[in-house]
C-alpha cells in the first residue's frame, strides 16, 4: 500500500513537469494553431540554457527561472517574426515540415555546440528530500512541481484575465477584426509563440534538475508533449494539468506494475484512444 | 512533347536498372537504400499526397513488412516470396483494423494519431516473443546486392505505375476529390470512408514491401531499426520536396535528397544533418509546392516565383 | 402524383441552438420549389439534411417514398440527389472539366465507370450551363459567376432526379441572373425536381412553382409566389431588408 502511495506521488510530481513542458505547445498549438514539432528541442535549449547559467554564472535554476524563460522568449519572438509568420496561412501541413526542420537544425547546432555528453544540474538541495505522510519526495521533483502549477494557472489567468492575453485570443480568432482593432497581428503572433517557447524554457530548465541533457531529447519531448496536450485538450488551459497528471500517474503505474518498456505504450496507446474516442480531450469539448 | 517524356523516362529507367553492372558496391548499396526511400515516399504518396491524409505512421506497415519477412523466414522457414506475402497480410489488416477510427480524424490529429499508433507498435513489437523480441532476428543471408537493386527498383516501378494509374482512374479522382473537398466529393457520390481505407492500405502495401525487401538485405532486424521513426518524416519530406500529389515527384525528391545527404555525409558528418535540416525549411518557404512544381513554373515567373509563394502565405 | 422528396417534422439541433424546428414540406416531381427567409433562417440546414450532410434530430426525410434517414451523404446521390454549395469550393487543383467529371464518375447509380465516358458527360454539363468554352481552365482561376455554374454542372453531371441550389445567384448581375434562370428551367425541362434557395427575391418569385418561407427555423409560409410575397408574416419577417 505505501509502493503504491509512493509510485501515485512520483506520478502526480512526474505529472507536474509534463504539464509545464506541454504547456508552451498547448499554448502556441490551440490559440495560432501552429504545431511546434520541434518543441522538445526548445525545451532542450531551455536546458542547457539554465545548465550555463547555472555552470558559469552560478545561477540557481529555479531562481534563474525568469532569466531562462526570457531568452526563450526572445528567440521565439524573433523566430516567428522573422520565419515563422511567413507560413502562417499556408496549409497546416507546411508549418509541421518547417518546425521540423527547425527541430534538425537545433539538435545539430546543440550537438555541435555543446557535444553529446550527458548533463545535469545539480544544486547543492539536489539529494535532499522531504518526507510527507510515509511517502518520500526528492526536494527537486516537489519544487519543479510546485513551478509547474504557478506557471499553468498563470497562463490560464494571464489568457483570461489580463488585457494582452484576451488580445492574443481574439487575434487567433478572428485575424480581421484584430487588424480593425488596431492590433498587429504579427507582433501579436510572435509575443504568442514567445511566451510558449519562454515556457518551454522554463520547462527546460525543471527538466534539467531532475533528468539528464543531450542534443537528442528534443524528439521524444516532443512526442510526450504532443500527448499530453491532447489528452489534456486544447480548448482549456487547465487541460495540460490533467493530461500531464494523468500521463504521470499512468507511466509510473505501468512501470511498476507492467515494467519500464511498458511505459511508452501506455503513453501513446492512451494518446491513440483519446483521439479516436474524444478528439476533444479529456477537458475538452466532445467532438 | 509528351513522347519526349516517355522517352525520357524509359531512358532513366534503363539507366538505373544498369547501375549495378556499372557501379561500385558503394554506389549499389546508396541505390538500394535510395530507391527503397523513393518506394516510402511513393508510397506516402497515395494517402499523403493523394488523398490529402499526411500520415505520420506509414512506418508501422514498413515494420510489419519487414518483420512478416523475418519471422516467415526465421521461425517457419518459409521462402521469402511467402514472406512478403505474409507482410503484406500484416499491413493490410492493420490498415483496415486501425485505418477506420483513425482516418475519421482530420489534419493535424491524423497526423499525429498515426505517429503515436507507430510509436506504440515499435514498444509492442520488442515485446513479442516470436519477433525475437529486444533482440531481434537474424535473416539466412543472401550475398547479392544485384538481386536486390533490382527488386527494389522493380518495387519502385510498381509504385510508381499504380500513381500514374491513379491520375487516370475513378478510384484516383475519388481520392483526390476527398483531398480538395471531402464534404463536397461525399455529397458527389464518393464513398469517402471506404476510399480512404483502401488508399492508406495501398500505401500501406509499398511500404510493406519495401520494409521485406530491406529486411532480407540487411539481414537483421531490430524493434527500433524496423519501425524507425525518423522514417516516416524522411519519406514525407522526400515526397513533398518532390512533389506531392505528383506521379515522379516523390521518385525525384528521394533520390534527389538521399543524393544530397549522401554527398554531405561524406564531407562532413555533423553538418550533413544541419544542411538537411535547412533545406526543409528554405523549401516549405521557398517552394512548398515541391520541385515539380518549382520546374513547371520557374521557366514562366523566374525569381518571382518564390516571392508569390512567400506573399501568398505570409501572415 | 407521390412526392419525389418529402421533409416530415424534420428537427435539427446544435448544442442548444435548433436550427431547424418541425418542417414539414413535400417536393413534387418535377417541380421548382423556392426556399426563401432571412438570413440564418435554417435554409442551409434543411439542404444538408436533405443532401445527408447532416442528420436530423428528429423526423424523417423521405426520397421517392422511402425513407433516407440513416443513408451516408454518398448514398443519397447515388440515390439522385445532388447539391451546390452556398460557399463554392471546386477542387482547386482540377480543371474545370475533371471539377464536373468527378460528379459524372460517382453520381446517381454510382456514375461511369471509365474516365473517358466521364468525361464526355462531364462536357456536355458543362455545355448546358454555358461553360462549354472553359473545360481546360483551373477550376480556382474562374471568376465567381463562372464558379456557381461550374457547381451547377458538378451536381448536373451526377445525372440526379432531384437538384438542391443553394444561393446560385448570389452576386450575379441581372444579365447573369437572367441566365441561370433559364439553366434552371432547362433542368426542369430534362425532368429534374428543383430545389432552390435564393435571396433575390424578384428572380425566385418568377422561376418557382411554389415558395417556402423559413424564418428563425420554422415553416412560416407555403404557397404560390404571389401569396406568400403579400403574406404580412413574411413582409414582417423581411422587415428592415432590401426588397426587390
Amino acid at each position: 500500500m505505501e509502493l503504491l502511495a509512493q509510485i501515485l506521488a512520483n506520478g502526480i510530481l512526474l505529472g507536474g513537469l509534463y504539464a509545464v513542458m506541454a504547456l508552451g505547445l498547448a499554448l502556441v498549438w490551440g490559440v495560432l494553431n501552429i504545431v511546434n514539432l520541434a518543441h522538445g528541442a526548445f525545451i532542450m535549449l531551455g536546458a542547457y540554457a539554465a545548465w550555463h547559467l547555472y555552470t558559469y554564472l552560478g545561477i540557481d535554476p529555479f531562481l534563474g527561472l525568469p532569466l531562462t524563460a526570457l531568452l526563450l522568449f526572445v528567440l521565439g519572438y524573433a523566430l516567428q517574426r522573422g520565419l515563422l509568420n511567413l507560413v502562417v496561412r499556408a496549409p497546416m501541413f507546411n508549418t509541421l515540415l518547417i518546425t521540423f526542420g527547425l527541430e534538425v537544425v537545433l539538435t545539430y547546432l546543440a550537438q555541435l555546440a555543446f557535444s553529446a555528453d550527458f548533463r545535469t544540474i545539480n544544486p547543492p538541495y539536489a539529494g535532499s528530500n522531504v518526507q510527507f505522510g510515509g511517502v518520500v519526495l526528492p526536494l527537486v521533483r516537489l519544487a519543479a512541481f510546485g513551478v509547474a502549477i504557478v506557471l499553468t494557472v498563470g497562463m490560464w489567468l494571464f489568457l483570461l484575465h489580463t488585457r494582452l492575453g484576451r488580445a492574443i485570443r481574439a487575434t487567433a480568432q478572428n485575424l480581421l477584426a484584430a487588424r480593425l482593432y488596431g492590433v498587429e497581428p504579427r507582433h501579436l503572433y510572435a509575443v504568442t509563440f514567445g511566451l510558449g517557447l519562454a515556457l518551454a524554457g522554463a520547462a527546460g530548465a525543471l527538466y534539467g534538475t531532475v533528468s539528464q541533457i543531450n542534443p537528442y531529447i528534443g524528439a521524444s519531448l516532443t512526442a510526450k508533449s504532443f500527448a499530453i496536450a491532447i489528452i489534456g485538450g486544447l480548448d482549456n488551459p487547465l487541460g495540460v494539468i490533467v493530461g500531464g497528471l494523468f500521463l504521470g500517474i499512468v507511466e509510473s503505474l505501468t512501470t511498476l506494475y507492467i515494467g519500464p518498456t511498458f511505459a511508452d505504450v501506455a503513453s501513446f496507446g492512451i494518446l491513440v484512444l483519446v483521439l479516436i474516442v474524444r478528439p476533444g480531450g479529456l477537458l475538452g469539448k466532445t467532438a | 512533347m509528351k513522347t519526349l517524356r516517355i522517352v525520357s523516362i524509359v531512358i532513366a529507367a534503363a539507366l538505373l536498372a544498369a547501375v549495378p553492372w556499372f557501379g561500385s558496391d558503394v554506389l549499389v548499396q546508396f541505390g538500394i537504400n535510395a530507391l527503397l526511400l523513393a518506394v516510402l515516399a511513393q508510397g506516402w504518396n497515395i494517402i499523403g499526397g493523394y488523398t490529402g491524409y499526411a500520415s505520420f505512421g506509414n512506418s508501422v506497415f514498413y515494420g510489419l513488412g519487414s518483420y512478416g519477412v523475418a519471422i516467415a523466414m526465421v521461425q517457419w522457414n518459409l521462402p521469402f516470396g511467402v514472406g512478403m506475402a505474409f507482410g503484406v497480410l500484416l499491413a493490410v489488416v492493420f490498415a483496415l483494423l486501425l485505418g477506420l477510427p483513425v482516418l475519421r480524424l482530420r489534419g493535424h490529429y491524423f497526423a499525429i494519431a498515426t505517429l503515436a499508433l507507430s510509436q506504440v507498435m515499435a514498444a509492442i513489437v520488442s515485446n513479442i516473443g516470436i519477433a525475437g523480441q529486444n533482440i531481434g532476428l537474424v535473416l539466412p543471408p543472401l550475398n547479392n546486392d544485384r538481386l536486390f537493386y533490382e527488386l527494389a527498383l522493380l518495387l519502385l516501378a510498381a509504385a510508381t505505375l499504380t500513381v500514374w494509374w491513379l491520375t487516370r482512374s475513378r478510384f484516383g479522382f475519388g481520392l483526390i476529390a476527398i483531398r480538395e473537398n471531402e464534404e463536397g466529393a461525399a455529397v458527389m457520390g464518393v464513398n469517402t470512408t471506404l476510399y480512404k481505407v483502401l488508399a492508406f492500405a495501398l500505401s500501406g502495401v509499398f511500404s510493406a514491401l519495401a520494409g521485406g525487401i530491406h529486411a532480407y538485405w540487411i539481414t537483421f532486424l531490430d524493434p527500433e531499426s524496423a519501425f524507425d521513426i525518423s522514417l516516416n518524416v524522411k519519406m514525407i519530406i522526400m515526397a513533398v520536396f518532390g512533389g506531392a500529389g505528383t506521379v515522379l515527384g516523390p521518385v525525384v525528391g528521394a533520390l534527389s535528397l538521399s543524393a544530397v545527404s549522401e554527398l554531405l555525409a561524406s564531407e562532413v558528418t555533423s553538418i550533413a544533418g544541419l544542411f538537411f535540416g535547412l533545406v526543409i525549411v528554405a523549401a516549405v518557404v521557398l517552394m512548398p509546392r515541391g520541385l515539380a512544381d518549382m520546374i513547371r513554373r520557374l521557366r514562366g515567373f523566374g525569381w518571382r516565383y518564390f516571392i508569390e509563394n512567400i506573399r501568398a502565405s505570409r501572415l | 402524383m407521390s412526392a419525389i422528396l418529402e421533409v416530415r417534422r424534420v428537427t435539427r439541433r446544435f448544442a442548444g441552438l435548433v436550427a431547424v424546428n418541425d418542417v414539414s414540406f413535400a417536393l413534387a416531381p418535377g417541380e421548382i420549389l423556392g426556399l426563401i427567409g432571412p438570413n440564418g433562417a435554417g435554409k442551409t440546414t434543411v439542404i444538408s439534411l436533405i443532401s445527408g450532410t447532416l442528420a436530423p434530430s428528429d423526423g424523417e426525410v423521405l426520397f421517392g417514398g422511402t425513407s433516407i434517414n440513416h443513408l451516408p451523404a454518398y448514398r443519397r446521390a447515388r440515390l439522385g440527389i445532388g447539391r451546390t454549395f452556398q460557399i463554392m469550393r471546386p477542387f482547386p487543383g482540377l480543371s474545370v472539366l475533371d471539377n464536373v467529371a468527378v460528379g459524372a464518375l460517382f453520381g446517381h447509380g454510382g456514375g461511369h465507370r471509365r474516365l473517358a465516358e466521364a468525361r464526355e458527360r462531364a462536357r456536355a454539363s458543362l455545355d448546358f450551363v454555358g461553360l462549354g468554352s472553359h473545360v481546360e481552365q483551373r477550376a480556382d482561376a474562374l471568376g465567381g459567376p463562372g464558379r456557381k455554374r461550374l457547381e451547377l454542372a458538378k451536381a448536373l453531371a451526377m445525372q440526379p432526379k432531384l437538384l438542391l441550389c443553394d444561393e446560385v445567384m448570389a452576386g450575379l448581375n441581372h444579365v447573369e441572373i437572367e441566365e441561370v434562370i433559364e439553366v434552371i428551367r432547362k433542368v426542369r425541362a430534362e425532368g429534374i425536381s428543383v430545389l432552390v434557395i435564393e435571396h433575390v427575391i424578384k428572380a425566385i418569385k418568377s422561376l418557382s412553382d411554389r415558395l417556402l418561407v423559413l424564418h428563425h427555423g420554422e415553416m412560416i409560409a407555403e404557397g404560390t409566389p404571389d401569396a406568400v410575397l403579400s403574406d404580412p408574416a413574411v413582409v414582417q419577417a423581411y422587415l428592415g431588408k432590401k426588397r426587390q
